[in-house]
């Protein structure tokens, strides 16, 4: 159990919060808040800056390549069909 | 006039749902799932502020700034469009894909069949509106029908029975307060331990998750893609994000990096549940 409720009254909360912070799915005067709250509060701060991390984490190993022929053949795909006439 | 745009917008989903499944496939999304999304402003969590904000933004980010009429475009000039526009983002359908398909092989047909459909149904697509969301929306289905029916699995089939064992070792991690220095042992796995914590975790957590956090979209635009309501989505990014987070501190500790002395003593038996 979390000793700060800054952000909610349960760890739950609390995450939930932050991922919101983090979606960008708060109004502003949520978010100025959370930031103000975040600053002043290293318990809290270190939950956030973790799923800061994993975020980062996650983009970079996710971020591939298709193979150079896959472009190729949808492209030929594209050109070998006729497109449905609205 | 604003009934006929509802009624248009009501019919979206259905008509995209029914294009995907063209090949005679069986609906895995049972039909009254289907028009879900039709109230989704209605179900939206989200402050409405905000709301108009996102679509504000949606908005600025398609208009290509020429008005495009739709109905008189001839074939070529739709290819043309559609190869201008669409084919941008190959690389990231192809990323996802890989989210989905589990192999490489499977990952480019998934891709191939979604760009394949995208363009048979571009007239349907409506300029202006996420491009890229639409897509990702297609390639969803695609997947979703050529793949899931044949693991024979229903779509939902982990949501409800995730194993109670598993969020409880979230919990602990979670109310332990995790250390700065965990978060840089997280920071040391390399990819190949985050895509397998990813592929670990059930597929609509998962997707979610990759949905939101690689791509950015927002909640409602993940509802579309998905098909699934507002609160759905917040609720398999709560738990697929803590599910995530919980996975990554055990491949930390396995890998004996520093923080594994924080996490084991967060969770002590927690390896003995893992067998």
């Amino acid at each position: 159990m979390s000793d700060c409720q800054g952000l909610g009254d349960c760890d739950d909360a609390r995450m939930q919060r932050i991922y919101e912070y983090l979606d960008g799915a708060l109004t502003h005067e949520d978010i100025s808040e959370i930031k103000d709250h975040l600053d002043g509060c290293p318990e809290c701060f270190e939950q956030y800056d973790l799923e800061c991390v994993i975020r980062v984490m996650v983009k970079r190993s996710c971020t591939e390549a298709a193979p150079e022929n896959l472009k190729n053949s949808i492209l030929d795909r594209i050109h070998s069909s006729n497109p449905v006439e609205a | 006039m604003i009934l006929v745009e509802d009624a248009q917008r009501a019919a979206e989903p259905v008509e995209l749902w029914s294009m995907a499944m063209q090949d005679g496939a069986v609906p895995a999304i049972p039909a009254a799932r289907r028009n879900v999304t039709v109230d989704l402003k209605a179900m939206s969590t989200m402050d409405p502020a905000v709301a108009a904000m996102h679509e504000a933004a949606a908005q600025e980010t398609i208009v290509d700034g020429q008005a495009l009429d739709v109905a008189t475009e001839t074939p070529e000039e739709r290819r043309v469009r559609f190869e201008r526009d669409a084919m941008q983002y190959v690389d990231q359908l192809y990323s996802a894909a890989m989210r989905m398909a589990r192999n490489p092989a499977d990952a480019e047909d998934l891709v191939q069949e979604a760009y394949t459909k995208a363009f048979s149904a571009f007239h349907q697509y409506k300029p202006g509106t996420n491009l890229k969301a639409w897509l990702y929306r297609i390639l969803t289905n695609t997947y979703i029908n050529l793949y899931r029916k044949r693991q024979r699995e229903p779509l939902q089939s982990n949501s409800d029975t995730i194993e109670d064992w598993q969020l409880a070792r979230a919990e602990s991690h979670t109310s332990s307060g995790l250390r700065s220095a965990e978060a840089e042992a997280l920071d040391h796995l390399p990819d190949s331990d985050v895509k397998r914590a990813l592929q670990a975790i059930p597929e609509e957590f998962r997707l979610a998750v990759y949905f939101a956090d690689v791509e950015g979209f927002a909640y409602k635009e993940i509802s579309d893609i998905m098909n699934t309501p507002i609160g759905t989505v917040m609720s398999r990014l709560h738990r697929g994000r803590k599910m995530l987070r919980d996975m990554l501190a055990d491949y930390a500790a396995e890998r004996g990096f520093k923080a594994a002395d924080a996490t084991a003593a967060a969770g002590s038996n927690k390896q003995e549940n893992r067998k």
